[in-house]
């Protein structure tokens, strides 16, 4: 990038670090930012400098937090009897948008990945195991992704829990609201039927 | 070839074209044409299109033949066919087709759901796979001296640069393979000619199928110029948390 300014050129370069942006888009950021008004690009600067600074793992959880322990492992009307593991923070936003649950949460910060080589003990399992221990619960709830990685490590954690929990459940599979069974492929039907409940 | 965050990248093994890697458009929302055809193991009907500004290609659809569901909802199963898919993924070159290799990992995602361990299936698959690949080591004699293998009593070494088996007084330290018992030399051979059946039903003392084993793992691994991610991810798994690493 011989022919760019050194600052542009470095913009570009950082912005294709970030996922799903390659040159041309980095490109495209990067000259957009130069026609923007400077107020705004140091508020997007310093936005990006404070979430580095300021946002840390909560110690329990490992949810996203400003303050250690973040504001859902301290809430005192937390259902304290459930929990709910989730992959990454953004599924426990999910979670929290239904509304539906009043329990609290354990982050395990990404899955089981045999063709990635992640395992175990590269996530937060055995900080997982220790809070139980301390504070047990009457529910285990699996709530990791519907894939083969999610699956994987709600088998794995299923399997690990036994000892400690009384109830273990997984979230449920299946058909999307709102979609056609017509359209639905035969594992994702077939998940549906396993999970049918009766009615009336 | 642009990749929205809600496309995914697939690779998949097919029969006519070997090894397509392809972007599915879409694929990660909940409402997605492709459902759960995306997941590992999955046999099914694939259409896809040439990009002229990409080596990926664009994937219009993929029907499912076959889940091998089984093989995903057990983690042992799972670990293994993980294993077996990124073996073939690592050393097999994108368009390059190999009927005979499809059809081995066909045979390998039925046994792998079926009830005989999942070890024994990705045993089997190595055994022929590093055949069908074309690095088929000579276990009938020494790759140094030319002496016939040496008899079931006595041990060799398997080195893989010489490409075969190298008898006691041939071998050289530190040379690049595995030591092999007798028995292992024998039973790798016996199981390189029966049939996929008799192989996969074979009965191998448990310290026998782990040596020759190993020594497939190590061949593979020396192949795919690393240890595959799935053994990582296999030895991690496979002791307590807490264990020293």
């Amino acid at each position: 990038m011989a022919y760019y300014p050194e600052p542009v050129a470095r913009l570009i370069d950082a912005l294709q670090k970030l996922p799903g942006i390659g040159p041309k888009t980095a490109q495209r950021l990067t000259f957009f930012l130069l026609k923007r008004p400077a107020d705004e690009v140091t508020a997007l600067s310093d936005a990006i400098a404070r979430v580095k600074a300021e946002i840390v793992n909560c110690s329990i959880c490992f949810n996203v937090t400003e303050e250690d322990p973040c504001r859902l492992c301290t809430d005192p009307t937390r259902d304290l009897r459930l929990l709910c593991v989730v992959e990454e923070p953004n599924d426990l936003l999910a979670m929290e948008r239904t509304g539906q649950y009043r329990g609290r949460y354990h982050v395990l910060l990404g899955a089981l990945s045999p063709l990635d080589g992640i395992g175990p003990e590269d996530l937060r399992v055995r900080e997982l195991l220790a809070r139980l221990e301390v504070q047990p619960v009457e529910e285990v709830i699996l709530a990791t992704n519907p894939n083969v990685e999610g699956e994987a490590t709600a088998i794995y954690l299923a399997k690990l829990l036994k000892p400690l929990v009384a109830r273990i459940t997984r979230i449920a599979r299946g058909l999307p609201v709102g979609g056609d069974l017509e359209y639905a492929d035969e594992v994702t039907l077939g998940k549906a039927l396993e999970g049918r409940r009766e009615m009336g | 070839m642009a990749l929205g965050e809600s496309d995914r990248l697939a690779t998949f093994y097919t029969r006519e074209f070997g090894k397509v890697r392809g972007v599915a458009k879409s694929a990660r929302r909940p409402r997605s044409r492709f459902g759960g055809g995306l997941e590992l193991f999955t046999q099914g009907q694939l259409l896809f299109f040439e990009t002229e500004r990409s080596d990926l290609a664009r994937v219009d659809s993929f029907d499912i033949v076959h889940p091998f569901q089984a093989a995903r909802e057990d983690l042992e199963r799972l670990m293994h066919g993980s294993w077996v898919v990124e073996c073939l993924g690592r050393l097999s070159a994108d368009r390059d087709p190999s009927p005979a290799l499809y059809g081995l990992l066909l045979r390998t995602l039925r046994a792998l759901e079926g009830p005989g361990p999942p070890s024994r299936a990705a045993f089997c698959f190595a055994l022929r796979a590093v055949d069908l690949l074309g690095h088929r080591l000579r276990l009938d004699r020494c790759m140094e001296c030319g002496k016939p293998s040496p008899p079931p009593a006595r041990a060799a070494r398997l080195d893989f640069a010489a490409g075969g088996l190298v008898c006691e007084p041939c071998a050289r330290y530190g040379s690049d393979g595995v030591d092999l018992s007798g028995g292992a030399v024998a039973g790798l051979r016996r199981l390189r000619t029966v049939s996929w059946e008799e192989a996969l039903g074979a009965s191998l003392s448990p310290s026998l199928e782990a040596e020759m084993a190993g020594a497939l793992e190590a061949q593979m691994a020396r192949l795919i110029g690393q240890v595959p991610r799935t053994t990582r991810f296999r030895t991690q798994a496979g002791r307590p948390l807490g264990a020293s690493r």
